[in-house]
């Protein structure tokens, strides 16, 4: 059936009319171009945040009054640690700083430097410093966005913080933090815990929450129970919630998307539709002249089933290729921005290349079939066209 | 249900589906004018177009058949996806039970795709004899499909939009396990019997085949398959877990396993379908399917194959049985 | 041995309708093996589409069509398609080659469905082509040729599968007296090679050539 004559016709009448099809190629690997780059992007940011979750701690636990984040004494955290079952706890201080004459702001977070770290990034950060300079004198390691903000602002080697009390703070820059870790660290300061607090005007035994791990699966429903029952006005979340909340999240804006896409693939059948309408009605005469020599109407939708796949997949290689360049090597520019926000500070991230086998899928699906469905009914009409009328 | 909706693989899978019944309906309505005026005596232009619109039925069946093919293992890779957005779920098996909608929906996947390949093998039929004999069997067997296609894609929207992200699943190791006296196995089998009866049916069901056994082919296959689906679970499929509890049919689907569970279950649904076709296009329309026989009976034994391969290897492995 | 039968046959255009119009009443006509039939008339006789009819590019009103054993007045398109593929080869008087494709592809369309491997397909386009001496200009593409080089090209088309029945729909109408000459000669080697022929033609040259077995005259539809 697909012998090699075929094929050599096939290929022959295809580059003898590439013209006729280079409007619906282009169209195509745009459509295709679009959809990966978006996929690419949001599954690739997906995979980074899971595994950077999978180093965070199981369990924080925060104070809510009114629905808003409050302090938490400090004596709390060996209460927490009493109980059984529960390892590595740690108390934190962040918050956002808001440099109000631009309205833009920093995630400070406050770490005992001396202190085993629950986050696996942080665990990072403080490892490869030397405490010893570092707590010379109130120093901060900030993140390439913060970094970037403030030398705008000609803040070189320090940056003054304005307090609560009125009081001024000026804390030396000590390192800026790598850019790897951007998606994370771009608008965040790290600092000894007892600034942090001086910055938010807090007190020395006054924290924002405290984490901790529980290394036995089994346990983690009882230790919730136990920690709401021991204090009446927190909020205990655990990793989980997390990972299913960025789960969430990133199959929402990438599925978002995708419905917005749906219009982009609506109007794409309709163009195509229209296209080839035009297209096979310029060909009539050649399928009359193949129906005369020969040729069945199956043998005529053969060939066009043929030659649309073979558009398919040429216009589908170079779609996510050209997708794949854009995001891995050139980080998506201007898609970037709406994916991670630019709310805040600019943000410059280099995308790690995950691409499961089923996404290839699904963009392959969600192109071909509506192409394919678009050209059928043409493909169909010019088949059965009677040879004598289209020769004429 | 706004996260399911909002995944991809659902997005594209209902939105192939979307397209997929437009065809279908559009096909439909030609088939009903076809059926109507249909009379291959007269010679007239309005005989002459009705040829031609069989052509266009032909062309939709053969696309959206094609298509349907591939989204059905698509359709399992999707909920498989799902799990990962459902409490308690660790693969496809917890999602399909998600809601009442999802075991009919697979099973009636199945047996669309069963009578759609029917359909194909008499269309050949039709089209190899110079009168269009068949022509009102297959166009009112696809008005049957059609039928079924419909409950199909009300099935699609209604489990997609009821699966709760709040409401936990069970998981397959709930569903499918044997401790604590809970037997999945029918008939009151006990493991020993199923895997003999698994061998002794598939012996069966190949001589019946070899020997052109048409009615006895079938029915052993319809048995092979009730059989063979127990087996996979609940013995080949721990081979294939290297767990004697774990009993999923839809675990071996996952990259873990290296998607073995295609293979499996494809080689079985496959040679199960061949023989269904055969027998009927056997019995009712007298076709020789002896170039057929070859290819049933080598995917048989594939399946069988890849099967007890697990379990020897194991062995040879390992020195025990599970 | 009968090559074509015709019994009783009728064709009519746009029938019930206000622009119907029978453009063939009552044809009955036999042509033997071997011979050399001319179908003669003037335009709008009917030539043209007795011929798309008994090569089953048309279906009939009513009546027989009956074509080397095979009724071919009421075959579905697949059928009528093979048996065009297998017995038939047609020369269109606009030559209805496939114009940006080049000579040798040109010849080899009708075979391409044929079940032949590659290699003994372009064997036969080989030979196709040189009968019709047209093989010089294998790579050429069609719409770089002259009108008697596509006519050869047609003819080496029509012959490729190597045909009982050849069938001419005015094959001489664009081309000059010399290619003409040429033509006719190529039909009587044809006609040595034991095809049967008939050629729809309004030109005068054709009915007093020693190879034509007969002459039939058709005029309003009808033979006379």
């Amino acid at each position: 059936m697909l012998n090699n004559a075929f094929l050599h016709f096939l290929t022959r009448m295809l580059y003898h009319q590439k013209n006729k099809h280079i409007g619906a190629i282009l169209i195509s690997i745009l459509v295709i171009f679009l959809l990966s780059a978006v996929l690419f992007l949001s599954t690739s940011l997906q995979t980074r945040v899971q595994k950077t979750l999978k180093g965070q701690s199981d369990f924080t636990i925060s104070r809510i009054q009114a629905g808003n984040s409050i302090s938490i004494p400090y004596h709390w955290v060996d209460k927490v640690g009493a109980l059984n079952g529960i390892e590595s706890v740690v108390p934190r201080v962040h918050g956002r700083y808001f440099f109000t004459p631009k309205g833009k702001s920093f995630l400070i977070v406050g770490v005992d430097f001396f202190d085993e770290q629950n986050n696996k990034l942080l665990k990072s950060i403080v490892g490869t410093l030397d405490l010893k300079v570092f707590l010379k004198q109130d120093s901060m390691l900030v993140g390439s966005g913060v970094s970037t903000f403030l030398k705008q602002h000609y803040f070189k080697n320090t940056f003054t913080f304005k307090t609560p009390n009125g009081t001024f703070k000026e804390v030396h820059i000590a390192k800026v933090l790598s850019s790897k870790s951007n998606l994370f660290t771009n608008d965040m300061i790290v600092m000894p815990m007892h600034l942090a607090q001086e910055i938010f005007g807090m007190m020395e035994n006054e924290i924002t929450d405290i984490t901790f791990n529980v290394p036995n699966d089994a346990e983690w429903d009882t230790v919730i129970e136990k920690i709401y029952l021991m204090f009446y006005d927190v909020r205990v979340v655990d990793k989980r919630e997390i990972q299913k909340a960025y789960e969430s999240l990133y199959n929402y804006k990438g599925g978002l998307f995708l419905v917005l896409f749906l219009v982009v693939i609506f109007t794409f059948i309709l163009i195509l539709y229209q296209r080839y309408s035009m297209v096979y009605s310029t060909e009539r005469k050649e399928i009359g002249i193949l129906r005369a020599i020969g040729w069945s109407i199956n043998d005529i939708l053969k060939l066009k089933f043929y030659e649309n796949i073979m558009i398919v997949f040429v216009s589908f290689f170079w779609g996510v290729v050209l997708a794949y360049g854009y995001v891995f090597f050139l980080d998506a520019p201007f898609l970037s921005s709406i994916f991670l926000g630019e709310a805040n500070l600019k943000n410059h991230v280099h995308f790690l290349p995950v691409i499961p086998f089923g996404l290839l899928g699904s963009i392959f699906l969600f192109y071909a079939v509506p192409f394919l469905a678009a050209v059928l009914i043409p493909a169909w009409k010019i088949a059965v066209t009677p040879p004598k009328e289209a020769m004429l | 249900m706004n996260e399911i909706l909002f995944s991809n693989e659902v997005i594209v899978y209902l939105l192939s589906e979307t397209i997929i019944y437009g065809l279908l309906f559009l096909s439909f309505i030609v088939s009903l004018g076809i059926l109507k005026s249909w009379n291959y005596e007269n010679f007239n232009q309005k005989q002459f177009i009705l040829e031609n619109r069989s052509y266009l039925v032909e062309s939709i069946l053969f696309f959206t058949l094609i298509l349907k093919v591939f989204l059905l293992p698509y359709f399992v890779y999707t909920i498989d996806n799902l799990s990962l957005l459902i409490p308690g779920a660790m693969c496809g098996a917890g999602v399909i039970e998600a809601n009442s909608y999802g075991n009919p929906l697979l099973i009636l996947k199945m047996i669309i795709l069963f009578l759609s390949g029917l359909w194909f093998s008499i269309n050949r039929l039709d089209l190899q004899k110079k009168s269009y004999p068949y022509l009102t069997i297959k166009l009112w067997l696809f008005v049957a499909i059609f039928f079924l296609l419909s409950i199909e894609y009300s099935l699609d929207i209604a489990y997609f939009t009821h699966i709760a992200t709040e409401t936990p699943v069970t998981c397959c190791s709930v569903l499918f396990s044997q401790v604590g006296g809970a037997n999945g196995l029918p008939l009151g089998l006990t493991l020993a019997k199923l895997v003999w009866l698994f061998y002794l049916v598939y012996i069966l069901l190949m001589l019946s085949i070899f020997l052109e056994k048409i009615l006895l082919s079938v029915f052993t296959s319809a048995l092979f398959a009730f059989i063979a689906y127990y087996a996979v679970v609940y013995f080949f499929g721990t081979y294939v877990y290297q767990l004697p509890t774990h009993n999923c049919p839809f675990c071996m689907l996952q990259s873990y396993y290296y998607y073995v569970g295609y293979l499996i279950w494809g080689l079985l649904f496959f040679s199960v379908y061949l023989i269904f076709n055969y027998g009927v296009m056997s019995y009712f329309f007298k076709t020789n399917f002896q170039k057929n026989k070859a290819m049933i009976l080598s995917l048989l034994t594939a399946f069988v194959f890849v099967c007890s391969a697990y379990v020897i290897l194991y062995y040879v492995r390992n020195g025990v049985f599970l | 041995m009968n090559v074509i039968t015709i019994e009783n046959m009728h064709k009519i255009y746009h029938e019930n309708s206000t622009e119907e119009f029978e453009v063939l009443k009552n044809i009955n006509l036999v042509v033997k093996k071997n011979e050399m039939v001319i179908v003669s008339g003037v335009s709008g006789s009917g030539k043209s589409t007795l011929l798309s009819l008994v090569a089953a590019l048309e279906k009939p009103s009513s009546g027989k069509i009956i074509v080397l054993e095979e009724l071919v007045s009421k075959l579905p398109d697949i059928h009528a398609s093979k048996y065009r593929a297998k017995h038939i080869g047609i020369i269109f008087q606009n030559f209805n080659l496939l114009e940006s494709l080049s000579v040798e592809t040109n010849v080899m369309a009708p075979l391409i469905h044929s079940g032949l491997t590659f290699s003994q397909i372009e064997e036969k386009v080989q030979y196709s082509m040189k009968l019709a001496s047209i093989e010089h200009k294998a790579t050429q593409e069609i719409r770089l040729l002259s009108g008697g080089e596509k006519q050869r090209c047609a003819i080496a088309r029509a012959l490729v599968h190597n045909p009982e029945l050849i069938l001419c729909d005015e094959p001489t109408a664009n081309l000059d007296k010399e290619n003409t000459l040429k033509f006719i000669s190529l039909l009587e080697t044809l006609q040595e090679l034991g095809k049967t022929i008939v050629i729809a033609t309004h030109d005068p040259l054709f009915d007093t050539l020693t190879c034509v077995s007969r002459v039939i005259k058709m005029e309003n539809g009808r033979i006379l």
